[in-house]
């Protein structure tokens, strides 16, 4: 689990990130804002459960970690079930 | 001249929604592409009247008998075998009879196989992803739906006792802790109570075709499997691939 929440990095949106969920694939400037504060930008558009968990590649993040510039923050999506 | 490839061993577990429609592509790709190859069909349940609205099968019986034998009667360059049984994985101790067969996934899956794990479950297809994890070379491609017009594939690949591409487990905690069972390990009674729920053709249809795609890119061209997962949406009419190989650089894409 990646807990990164060095309070000089919690500064204005500066960089752009890619963020994640299922079939949604978004470039946009959340570098600088937490996990938490971007699951609250795109929960509710993208319909991201408040339980799905962040990654950056396979890595799981802490809600206070700070999103950097070309990261790819990932909300875990639940794969189709049903066949 | 048709330049053919050297004969394979396809192993399709479950043959409902997804998997009658996704045997009638890979015995089409296998004829052409691989002559002399075989399709090995795993599935311990049954079609019955209910499945007709989804499903691809010309009579009642068990699922896996009555597609070899419609695929047998087609396709003359391709073997078609039948496996009715339900996948269990080793440590498997429950009842074994007539009415319950069982196969233990290490002892359907070979070296140099490529896997369709097309059952309606997350728990049958972490037995077989674990099973692949053991042997060397192999391929398996899993793909599953929502009720509605949601769905994703993903395309699990070893070379060389090497992941290439991740085990789903290490994206998808459904993998680690799957919140549903094994049909294979429930009594008769349990499985005839599961819901087969809202699930459409159309997204039924869609799963099958992504897979073939995954496995003529990956498989018939030998191309590397970066879409190694991709999720749809046919009611947005949108898809999204993500690269899940075990090496790789991430970028934004703009």
């Amino acid at each position: 689990m990646i807990n990164q929440s060095n309070s000089n990095q919690t500064q204005s949106a500066s960089g752009v990130a890619n963020v994640r969920f299922g079939v949604y694939s978004q470039p946009t400037p959340v570098a600088g804002k937490s996990v938490k504060e971007v699951r609250e930008q795109f929960g509710k558009l993208w319909g991201i459960p408040t339980d799905a968990i962040a990654y950056k590649g396979k890595d799981k993040l802490d809600e206070n970690y700070i999103i950097q510039p070309n990261d790819n923050l990932e909300f875990h999506r639940r794969a189709g079930e049903k066949g | 001249m048709t330049e053919t490839n050297t004969p394979r061993r396809f192993v399709l577990v479950g043959a409902g929604g997804i998997g009658t429609w996704l045997a009638d592509g890979l015995s089409r790709l296998l004829e052409w592409k691989f002559p002399g190859s075989a399709l090995i069909l795993v599935d311990g349940d049954n079609y019955e009247p209910k499945n007709m609205e989804r499903q691809n099968f010309s009579k009642m019986g068990n699922k896996a008998s009555v597609k070899a034998l419609e695929l047998t009667q087609v396709f003359n360059k391709t073997l078609f075998i039948p496996i009715p049984k339900w996948v269990v994985d080793d440590s498997f101790n429950g009842v074994t009879d007539e009415d319950s067969p069982k196969i233990k996934a290490s002892e359907l899956l070979m070296e140099d196989d490529v896997v369709f794990a097309v059952v309606d479950n997350f728990a049958a297809r972490k037995i077989l992803f674990d099973a692949a994890s053991k042997i060397d070379n192999i391929d398996v491609f899993t793909g599953g739906n929502d009720d509605g017009l949601f769905g994703s594939v993903y395309h699990y690949q070893r070379r060389n006792g090497v992941n290439i591409t991740d085990h789903p487990v290490e994206t998808h905690p459904e993998y680690q802790s799957p919140p549903d069972k094994n049909p294979g390990e429930l009594s008769c009674q349990e499985r005839a109570e599961i819901d087969g729920g809202t699930q459409l053709l159309a997204t039924n249809m869609a799963v099958a075709a992504l897979i073939l795609g995954r496995v003529h890119k990956t498989i018939v061209n030998k191309q590397n499997p970066e879409e190694s997962e991709i999720y749809f949406d046919l009611g947005l009419g949108k898809s999204e691939p993500y690269n899940r190989m075990t090496h790789q650089t991430t970028t934004v894409n703009n």
